[in-house]
Order: C-alpha cells, then sequence, then structure tokens
C-alpha cells in the first residue's frame, strides 16, 4: 500500500525554531536514521519526502461559485504545524508505524493513497 | 439440560478458525462473515434429513469457500476489483509451505483477534467486531449488547471492516517488542464488551450477563493461543469475580446494589476458579501495567467475593488497594471507588473528604456518590443538593429511579 504521512503538529518536540543546533543535530539524525530503516527494510520505498515552509508561507485555495479565492495561510487550524511529509510504500500499517517510531515523536497523520488508474 | 445443537456447538467452536482460514486465503473481509453465515443456514436446513456430517467444520468450510468463490466468479465476470485485506508476508509464505496446518490454524486465530482488536480502531467497533468474526455472535445480539439499534450495529460492523482494509491493517501478528502492547488491547477490547453486559438497559435486558459471558469466552479462547499472558490471565481472574454476582444483581425487574445481594447466589465455582488465576504463576514476574491493574481491580473484586457478608468485607484492605491502583493510574473514576471504600472503612466523613478535588463532568456518579455520604452523615440539605445534581446528569431510567428513591428517603 501506499501512505502519505503528514507530519502535522509538533506533539512534545520543541519547535524547530526554539531548538539549539545541538538539538537540531540530533533531529536530523533521526531524519537520516529513518531514511535508512525504510531503505532497509524488505517492501518498503520512501517515495518522497519534504520538510515544508512555515504555515504563513502556505496559500490556501478555494473554488466558491466557480470562482478561485486564495487566502493566506494553511487551511485549517489542524494543520498550522504541519511541517513536512512522506509518500510511503509499505506492505502494511505495522510496519509503517513501526518504521515511523524512529522519527522524532511529531503528531502525524497517516493517510492511504487511493489508487484511481484502474 | 437440552440436548446439544450439534450446529450450535461447531459453531461456537469453531467460527473463528473458519474465519480466519478463509480470511487467510481469500483476503475478503466483507464476504467472509456473509459466506460463514450462509454456510451455516444451509447446515441448518441439510443437517436434520442428511445427518451431521463426519467432520462438521469442514462441511462448512467447504460450503462457505463455494459461497466465496462463486461471489468471486461474478465479480470476475463484470471485471470488479475489491481491495484485498493485507496479509502478513510471513503468513503468505507459510501458506503456501504448509508445514504444520494445525499451528498455522491456530495462527490464524491469533492474527484475526489482533486485527480485530488493532489499536487503529475506534475500542467499540473493535469489541464488536471481535464478538462478530472471532465468536460468531450474531449481530442482533451485539447490538442489545451495547445497547443500540442493530441497523446501526451492522452499520458499524460494516465500516470497521472496511477501515481494516482501507487503512492496511494487516492479518498478522507483530514482533515481540510490540505484541504485549497488542495484547494489551485485546484485553481491552475483551473487557469493554464484558462491562457494556453490565452497563443497565431497559425491561428484560437491564443488564445482559450471557453476552458479558460472551467476553470471557472471547479471553479464554485468546488464553488457549498465548498460555499464561498475564494481561488476560488477570482480566479473566477480574471478569469471573465480576460475573459470578450475575444472578443476584437483579431482583424484580430492579438492579441490586452489592451490599444488598444475596450471597447464596453467587456463583461459587467461578468465585474459585479467580481465586486461583490470581495464585498463577504467570502473575508473579514482571508484568505490563494494564497486567497489574487488572490484577489490583481483581484483587479487590476478590475482597468482595470472599467476604462472608457485607458488613465483614476488609474495607482497609480494599483502601490500600485502591492506593496501589491509583499509583499506577491516578484516573478520577480511581478516585471516586477509594472515596467510596475510605467511606465504608473509616465513616462518611472521611469518605466526603477523599472526594475533595475529585472532578468527572461526564458522569452522575459523583455527585450520586457524594450524595449518598452527605445523607449517611445527616446533612440532608447538602444531600437533596447533590442528589438533583446526580439525577440532572443520570441518562439511565432504572438508575435516575434508584435516586429518586433515595432522595425522597431523606423526608
Amino acid at each position: 500500500m501506499k501512505y502519505l504521512v503528514l507530519l502535522i503538529g509538533d506533539g512534545e518536540v520543541k519547535p524547530w525554531a526554539e531548538q539549539t543546533p545541538d538539538e537540531q543535530m540530533t533531529a536530523m539524525g533521526l531524519f537520516q536514521a529513518f531514511d535508512e530503516a525504510c531503505a532497509g527494510r524488505e517492501g518498503v520505498e520512501l517515495l518522497a519526502g519534504e520538510a515544508l515552509a512555515e504555515a504563513s508561507d502556505a496559500t490556501t485555495l478555494r473554488t466558491r461559485g466557480g470562482q478561485l479565492q486564495m487566502t493566506e495561510g494553511p487551511y485549517a487550524e489542524v494543520v498550522e504545524g504541519m511541517g513536512g511529509f512522506y509518500l510511503i510504500e509499505a506492505p502494511h500499517l505495522d510496519v509503517l508505524v513501526d518504521l515511523l517510531g524512529v522519527l522524532p515523536p511529531y503528531d502525524m497523520q497517516i493517510s492511504p493513497v487511493v489508487d484511481v488508474s484502474g | 439440560m437440552t440436548p446439544v445443537d450439534p450446529l450450535a456447538e461447531v459453531v461456537r467452536e469453531e467460527w473463528g478458525r473458519l474465519a480466519a482460514l478463509l480470511l487467510a486465503r481469500f483476503r475478503r473481509l466483507d464476504l467472509v462473515e456473509d459466506a460463514l453465515g450462509d454456510a451455516v443456514e444451509a447446515a441448518a436446513r441439510a443437517w436434520p434429513d442428511d445427518g451431521v456430517p463426519d467432520r462438521p467444520a469442514a462441511w462448512l468450510h467447504t460450503t462457505a469457500s463455494r459461497r466465496i468463490l462463486d461471489r468471486l466468479r461474478t465479480e470476475a465476470v463484470a471485471q470488479r476489483v475489491q481491495p484485498l485485506l493485507v496479509v502478513e508476508a510471513a503468513r503468505a509464505e507459510a501458506g503456501r509451505a504448509m508445514a504444520d496446518p494445525g499451528a498455522l490454524v491456530e495462527d490464524d486465530l491469533l492474527r484475526l483477534v489482533l486485527m480485530c482488536s488493532h489499536p487503529a480502531l475506534a475500542p467499540e467497533a473493535a469489541s464488536a467486531l471481535s464478538l462478530r468474526l472471532v465468536l460468531g455472535v450474531s449481530t442482533p445480539d451485539i447490538a442489545r449488547l451495547f445497547l443500540v439499534p442493530e441497523t446501526t450495529m451492522a452499520a458499524r460492523l460494516t465500516r470497521a471492516k472496511k477501515r481494516i482494509v482501507g487503512a492496511g491493517i494487516p492479518f498478522g501478528v507483530p514482533d515481540s517488542s510490540v505484541l504485549p502492547g497488542r495484547i494489551d488491547t485485546v484485553a481491552q477490547t475483551a473487557y469493554l464488551a464484558f462491562t457494556a453486559g453490565y452497563s443497565p438497559g431497559t425491561g428484560t435486558d437491564l443488564l445482559r450477563p450471557s453476552l458479558s459471558g460472551e467476553a470471557i469466552r472471547l479471553v479464554r479462547s485468546v488464553l488457549a493461543l498465548r498460555p499464561g499472558e498475564a494481561v488476560l490471565v488477570a482480566l479473566l481472574a477480574l471478569m469471573l469475580f465480576q460475573h459470578s454476582r450475575r444472578d443476584a444483581r437483579v431482583r424484580d425487574g430492579r438492579l441490586v446494589l452489592l451490599p444488598d445481594q444475596d450471597r447464596e447466589l453467587w456463583h461459587r465455582d467461578e468465585v474459585e476458579e479467580a481465586r486461583a488465576l490470581l495464585d498463577a504463576p504467570a502473575l508473579r514476574g514482571p508484568v505490563t501495567r494494564q497486567a497489574a491493574a487488572y490484577t489490583l481491580q481483581a484483587r479487590i473484586a476478590a475482597e468482595h467475593a470472599l467476604a462472608p457478608s457485607a458488613a465483614e468485607t476488609r474495607w482497609e484492605h480494599v483502601v490500600g488497594l485502591h492506593d496501589l491502583l491509583l499509583g499506577l493510574a491516578p484516573t478520577p473514576s480511581g478516585r471516586l471507588a477509594r472515596a467510596v471504600a475510605v467511606a465504608e472503612a473509616r465513616g462518611p466523613a472521611a469518605g466526603l473528604a477523599a472526594l475533595e478535588g475529585v472532578d468527572i463532568p461526564t458522569t452522575h456518579r459523583l455527585a450520586a456518590v457524594r450524595a449518598e455520604l452527605l445523607a449517611r452523615s445527616g446533612q440532608h440539605d447538602a444531600a437533596r443538593a447533590a442528589y438533583d445534581q446526580a439525577l440532572a446528569a443520570c441518562r439511565n431510567d432504572v438508575e435516575s429511579a434508584h435516586l429518586r428513591e433515595r432522595r425522597q428517603s431523606l423526608g
């Protein structure tokens, strides 16, 4: 199955900007470890993963009455703190959850990707 | 005793194994349960005339498999592709090799249990699904247990099955680092079903102890797969202590509280079994927090079960056990239960003091206990106010009637 994992909130992790350089190094190490854990796991492929700009740089796009409307900021409060995402192929939820445990303990949302090609 | 119906017997004993086998083979969670249901109906028609087959479970398996194959053929003709349940790689390989079919089937049953009570499922959905798929309890009975309309329960079960496939919850056994936590969840799932049967309903369904008994059966079947699993041993003891009182809990259509129960009606054999479980070697080593909490709750239940009369309950022991339990999980409902014990051991004033600072906004129980303790300590005005508060929050007719009665008895 293919999953989109949204790093949706800091949870108990200190916000990035408030972390000391050492703490940031540690976090980077965890991201690196996650990449390696994925590479080393059978049936798992990390298809994409990026860090995202701050919420204040996000733009929300809505279509209302046939008109495209843009507003400043993220879509809703829940994604205010969204810091990044991964697109991962994994055999099932348990393998994915096991791997995500390697990352810094962010709050995450895991959404299976639906195959609409068939 | 009515003669044993061989079909009911095989359904009771084998439903979970059959469901697990069919799931491993066809990976169609949406078809397996209906196909098994159809097979049972077919057996009910055929067996009385043709006689019970030599291997009744194999007969049901074959019949259910045919139903599923029919459906798959129809789908193939219509060129519809349905999503498949994820079966863990180890099981898929084992299925091809078939080194030891017996052990494989037992493992499949464990896979089914773990899938049904996966932590990514809502607890109530997991509970209902476990009763349906592992034990074959009927949807109307599960609806009765949880006091919801049958259509609501049917929809809940369908949603849960869809979610398992959609979210990629596997039919598998996780590695040993994760397994203890997952067995804890299985225990919570079973206990939720158990307590649902003792949540007061209306009329003849005031309590539904026979359905609570199904939750005990669930624990017994998982314990047979994982002997000596501490959390299950402790939970079984707790359930048996509570369940042993079932015949004394209702009299003339009304709830009877513990101190007023006729202890002659308690099932002594179950009390003895529970007591023996508490001495099991499984509970002597280091256990999970969940197992420790069930053990302490079972020891509290044991104090009640073994006291010769309500008046002779060793209340100071009960308080001590509550203190240990609060050390594990300092919950408001735990503090409420402790306060009740404190009141019995040291008087209503001490109980009221122990209630201080406890806040449980979602239930009438806190106000009800406070009212009772105020009444006992002679503070009738304050007691009346607390009864009113409890009545305003109480959603159950039976309990409301009880509270109104207590309030009126204050004069």
